[in-house]
């Protein structure tokens, strides 16, 4: 009955300040210790977490099983298989060695027609499906704050015009479009590799623009969750109070509305996170993704025409994604109960 | 008669709805003399709000200053720019809203909140500051200061937090202060203390206090002076002590038997009638269709305010053909 108590942190018991520094250490619970507190308990929620802390492990796991020579190393320069890609790979030359021995202990997930190794392979593309989950989350979430904070916060023209062009990107088919727009792109990416200058990392050059069309064409329904935010905080009267103190518009809107809506925020983004990563596999999958870079979808891709034979190529990839989106989807559910505890009721 | 810190003339503020143009603000002038506390009456929608936030400059959208003047201790505010506005805002002009439950921001501790408008516009460092902050709660009577600013917002009971946010409008030490009506979602045992802990800070601190309020008992207790408004314009200005004595616009009278009183037996009198829609107000008087003195001449044409006697201004064609002195007191 009273459990409201403990988790505001109302009856905790308040220790006496006798001296000066005891009563700076005593803080009282923030909403991030009472969210973390109902999390806790919401077990989907923390299976999600342990599954996404196990998908940010992996280049960890990656690195140690290279070390330790229990799966291949990454595939070399794309330009080795350029057979693959004229077709020869019909007469694959370990076809009759792979049906001998498909799976083995050092290939668990069993090897493919054109000799690679499925779980070798999946343990190198998982990188990659973080990298596209929070890069396109990264960017969308950047875009749709900045978007949703100036349509919802100044209303009136700006309100219009910049909530008609984010319609324009919700009623298109995006899949199509990012279909169109990576192929467009694609083709006039010469290098495999871009290399960031200052920090020396080779960054995909394909898969990179897989993302950011997948953010351009994805930021819209964000946005308007944003805008929505802002208006319904935007008419609490301590808006009105800060303004009233003399604080200009860039300080009430970043930070004394966005810290308001950090929680629905968080919500979204990792749901973006699991949204980007199906969607980068299916472009992938479609065979319109960065041939280049190795991610599950490409694997799907490969394998798609030997289906019947070597099912496992198909199977594992897949539920790797599964896996993945299922483990944001719940991590972002339970955050979701977790912070906005009243949309349970 | 002492110099005055604010002075308002022919302001008018109006609001561009699409369902038309509304006039909350048609025409107010007035001044707060130096360290007076005037109080600002009207019903709801009279815009006694509007006025204030007029003189800060935040007029909510599609609200807008149309005309008039708003002189602050000798420069006209409607002629700064935005920047110029933003300084004057809480240094030198605050205002304590009226529900202080949502006038704090929730995700912040009460020390960062205050800290902010402090650091915001002096240079202190951050120790300076944090006795900025406890000297100012303990200012406004908040027990266990040092411990307590580090709690958040939802840990205070409403008192309480209407006393921080007088603390955050006072950390800046303005020369004017309004208050909006500060108690009106407050228990009538922290009402008391609120009021009373504002009246001692004025004293104290030396600055005006323009309390905006429907309560005429809050204006019996701390003002000196009352301006009386009705639909936006100005009824009757006058010391307390005569407004109540002797009310001479036929408004105030009605607002004044409209408190119940226990000194005296008689059924409470309501004033009949709504207050008018200002997007098509009543000609000439706005209070004539309601008023029991209205003539033919007070639908025609708008009275002026007349000085009528020391300190004492009204707004009625008809103040001397009445007495409302009487009429009061026999109830």
């Amino acid at each position: 009955m009273f459990t409201w108590i403990q988790e505001s942190g109302l009856g905790r018991p308040r220790k006496m300040a006798s001296n000066k520094k005891e009563k700076v250490s005593r803080r009282s619970a923030s909403q991030w210790a009472v969210a973390w507190r109902r999390f806790k308990r919401n077990k989907p929620g923390v299976l999600g977490l342990i599954m996404v802390i196990i998908l940010f492990l992996s280049p960890v796991f990656e690195w140690m099983f290279t070390q330790m020579n229990w799966i291949l190393p990454a595939r070399p320069d794309p330009a080795a298989f350029t057979f693959f890609y004229t077709g020869e790979y019909r007469q694959p030359p370990s076809l009759e060695n792979l049906f001998k021995q498909p799976f083995s202990l050092t290939k668990l997930f069993g090897t493919t027609p054109i000799g690679t190794d499925v779980l070798s392979d999946m343990i190198h593309a998982a990188k990659y499906t973080l990298y596209v989950g929070i890069l396109v989350t990264l960017i969308t979430m950047v875009l749709s704050i900045l978007v949703g904070a100036l349509a919802g916060f100044f209303g009136g023209w700006i309100d219009n015009v910049l909530m008609r062009i984010a319609e324009v990107f919700l009623v298109f088919p995006s899949l199509l479009l990012i279909l169109v727009f990576v192929r467009i792109f694609t083709l006039t990416v010469g290098e495999p590799f871009w290399k960031i200058p200052l920090i020396n990392i080779n960054i995909p050059a394909g898969l990179t623009i897989v993302v950011f069309v997948i953010a351009v064409f994805n930021w819209g329904s964000n946005a308007r969750m944003i805008r929505g935010e802002f208006l319904r905080i935007r008419e609490f009267e301590f808006v009105e109070a800060e303004r009233a103190l003399g604080a200009d518009n860039k300080r009430i809107i970043f930070r004394h509305i966005l810290p308001n809506i950090l929680s629905s925020i968080i919500v979204v983004s990792t749901l973006t996170i699991a949204y980007a990563i199906l969607i980068e596999a299916a472009v992938s999958f479609l065979g319109f993704g960065d041939v280049n870079t190795i991610t599950w979808g490409q694997i799907l891709q490969e394998n798609f025409a030997d289906a019947r034979v070597v099912w496992w190529a198909e199977l594992f990839p897949g539920l790797a994604i599964l896996f993945s989106v299922f483990a944001f989807n719940l991590l972002g559910d339970g955050l979701s109960d977790a912070l906005n505890p009243r949309l349970r009721e | 008669m002492s110099e005055s810190v604010l002075k308002i003339e022919g302001l008018k503020t109006y609001f561009f709805t699409e369902a038309g143009v509304v006039q909350a603000v048609d025409g107010i002038s007035f001044h707060v003399r130096k360290g007076e506390s005037l109080g600002l009456v009207g019903e709801s929608g009279s815009g006694k709000t509007v006025t204030a936030l007029s003189v800060l400059r935040i007029v909510p959208r599609p609200g807008k200053i149309t005309e008039g003047k708003i002189e602050f201790n000798g420069d006209d505010l409607l002629k700064k720019t935005e920047e110029e506005m933003r300084k004057i805002r809480g240094s030198q002009i605050a205002i304590i809203f009226q529900d202080p439950s949502s006038s704090l921001n929730p995700v912040y501790t009460i020390e960062s909140q205050l800290k902010d408008v402090i650091t915001a516009h002096q240079n202190l460092s951050k120790e300076q500051a944090e006795d900025k902050v406890i000297e100012l709660l303990m200012l406004v009577g908040l027990p266990d200061a040092g411990t307590r600013m580090r709690e958040y917002p939802h840990q205070f009971s409403g008192g309480m937090k209407q006393r921080v946010a007088i603390a955050r409008a006072l950390a800046l030490e303005p020369t004017l202060l309004f208050a909006d009506e500060p108690t009106t979602n407050l228990d009538v045992t922290v009402q008391a203390q609120v009021l009373e802990l504002l009246n001692d800070l004025k004293k104290k601190l030396g600055m005006s206090l323009l309390m905006i309020t429907h309560d005429m008992g809050i204006i019996a207790n701390i003002t000196t002076r009352v301006v009386v408004l009705y639909a936006g314009r100005v009824c009757e200005i006058a010391r307390t002590g005569d407004l109540f004595e002797w009310p001479r616009h036929p408004y105030t009278a009605a607002l004044l038997a409209a408190v119940p009183r226990l000194d005296m037996k008689k059924t409470l009198r309501v004033i009949p009638g709504n207050i008018p829609n200002l997007i098509e107000p009543p000609s000439g008087c706005r209070f004539h269709p309601r008023c029991e003195y209205a003539k033919e001449l007070c639908g025609k044409m708008v009275p002026a305010l007349e000085e009528i006697g020391p300190d004492h201004f009204v707004a009625c064609h008809e103040w001397r053909d009445i007495s409302l002195r009487e009429k009061k007191a026999s109830g």
